[in-house]
């Protein structure tokens, strides 16, 4: 057997079911891979070992019974309340069981940190953080994907084999893609949100899975949902691929991966492509940042504005006051065009199985400055990856980021499909299905793992 | 209006002065930079003829439309 701590969510979860591997010594691993990685990739900010023993000691028989995972710093643990990888929110937090905890626990896992993420969710590079940039284990000078970059930097960095994120606008797709990871965005609804510190007022934010394929997210979906997502095996799958900037105005490399995850995945699958029209992405786009800032800003007063704290980054305090002049009547018509949004998904989904198209227009962008150029021109990350992941967000629908390649300096490329409501395991199953079609290639892939820097 | 509309010269500081709300010389930096880049397509977001666009009723958002 290859280090216990490499193998994969499912791999270890079977080990430790069938005795072949002692859960204590899986964590302990997991807490020595962390102190002596985690330097290079600040991807965990925090552990607590005696409460992981804890965990374990009082571990269920479950489907992930002894297997270590990392949670993202946007939920409450019993003994730890969600930072948001900011120094200061809108909104109380406090220790609890938030759902995606008692999720994990009811399944037998050990938490064994929490992941870092992009200050208050707000960026899709995980770059900013209270906390400090988390690395990106391809090239710990690149940006790992926001906003749940430790989660991701953490599966890809090995230190665990499955974590828990969250997705608002893209936050599980994009450090998917940077990281070369497997990210799911489930059905709004369908996976585990309780204890968020805005579960009672979000209509974009999910929790999901990043683990290294499809089977291991489909394992730890599971898990999140609360009941097993079957597996089929995606016949005749009907690709529809849409010819906009989204797909177009994207790096060669990105465009040519896609372009042959697409034509493998139709091979084997025995489908077909359509090339289907979607318009209004832009305005779609625009409907999700609107929607999302204004229940972000429910507990947002100029008073609490007025003292917000001097650690909070230049970036979140200018922002956070300029969502406070957003006009209502452009909220109350991003509330349209979802509506809007909705129905033509409603129909396309009547004659495609999934949507095709790049998950991020180009490969992680440098931490120190995070622009990425495109055919269109020079570009922040974040306003350049936002357009490919907020139709999802802003309809309901669920979407899946896999890996489909490495640029020409070594850093993952990657493809989102997005299906109808509820259809998750049909997403899982065309991901599986892609993975059949080039061998594992990409989801095996490993990064070079960085040696610890010196403190 | 010009095209590159986006006045935050006025728009910012009056709105947050409207509000109450403190600003200083970084922040007026950051709202700038972020009005500029959102207010385009927010104008053209409002622009958009929806009135055919019958509203969803508590659209339940894990399902399709009804």
């Amino acid at each position: 057997m290859s280090e216990p701590l490499d193998l994969g969510l499912r791999a270890q979860a079977t080990a430790i079911a069938a005795g072949e591997l002692d859960p204590g010594e899986l964590l302990d691993a997991a807490l020595a891979r962390i102190e002596q990685r985690n330097p290079a990739l600040n991807a965990v900010v925090e552990t607590f070992p005696e409460r992981s023993r804890e965990m374990l000691a009082a571990a269920p028989e479950g489907p992930l019974r002894g297997v270590p995972l990392v949670i993202k710093d946007e939920w409450p643990l019993p003994w730890r309340a969600q930072r948001f990888g900011a120094a200061e929110l809108m909104a109380p937090t406090a220790p609890g069981e938030s759902g995606p905890y008692r999720a994990l626990r009811d399944a037998g896992a050990t938490i064994v940190g929490v992941g870092n993420m992009h200050e208050l969710g707000a960026g899709s590079t995980g770059a900013i953080s209270y906390y400090g940039a988390a690395h990106n284990p391809w090239n710990i000078e690149r940006c790992p994907g926001g906003s749940s970059s430790g989660p991701a930097a953490s599966v890809a960095g090995g230190l665990v084999a499955g974590a828990v994120g969250a997705d608002g606008l893209g936050s599980v797709r994009f450090p998917a893609a940077y990281c070369g990871l497997t990210g799911l965005k489930p059905t709004f609804g369908r996976s585990a949100m309780e204890g968020h510190h805005m579960a009672a007022l979000t209509s974009l934010i999910v929790s999901g899975p990043l683990c290294a394929d499809a089977a291991d997210c489909r394992l730890l979906a599971s898990v999140l949902y609360g009941s097993e997502l079957a597996a089929g095996d995606a016949a005749g799958l009907r690709i529809g691929v849409v010819r906009d900037a989204v797909s177009e105005d994207v790096t060669p490399e990105q465009a040519a991966a896609c372009s042959g995850a697409i034509e493998a995945l139709v091979a084997e699958t025995g489908g077909e492509l359509r090339e289907i029209e979607l318009p209004n992405l832009e305005a779609a786009t625009l409907a999700a940042i609107l929607i999302i800032n204004s229940e972000d800003m429910s507990g947002a007063t100029p008073e609490k504005l007025n003292r917000l704290s001097p650690e909070l980054s230049p970036i979140a305090r200018g922002t956070l006051k300029y969502r406070m002049l957003l006009p209502a009547a452009a909220t109350a018509q991003a509330q349209r065009v979802r509506t809007l949004m909705r129905r033509r998904l409603a129909g396309l989904f009547a004659d495609v199985d999934v949507i095709a198209w790049p998950t991020i227009p180009a490969p992680a962008p440098p931490l120190e400055a995070p622009l990425v150029e495109l055919p269109s021109g020079t570009h922040s990350a974040d306003q350049a990856n936002v357009r490919g992941a907020a139709l999802a967000n802003l309809t309901g629908i669920p979407a899946i980021s896999a890996p489909v390649g490495l640029s020409g300096d070594g850093l993952p490329l990657a493809l989102q499909l997005q299906a109808a409501w509820g259809a998750d395991e049909l997403l899982l199953d065309a991901a599986e299905a892609l993975e059949r079609a080039n061998g594992r290639r990409w989801v095996d892939a490993a990064p070079p793992v960085s040696a610890p820097t010196e403190a | 209006m010009t095209e590159s509309a986006a006045p935050g010269e006025d728009f910012i500081p009056a709105g947050l002065a409207a509000l109450g709300i403190e600003a200083d010389e970084t922040d007026l930096a950051v709202m700038a930079a972020f009005h500029a880049l959102l207010w385009p397509p927010l104008t053209e977001l409002l622009a958009l003829d929806t009135a055919d666009v019958e509203p969803e009723h508590c659209p339940d958002l894990s399902r399709g439309p009804e």
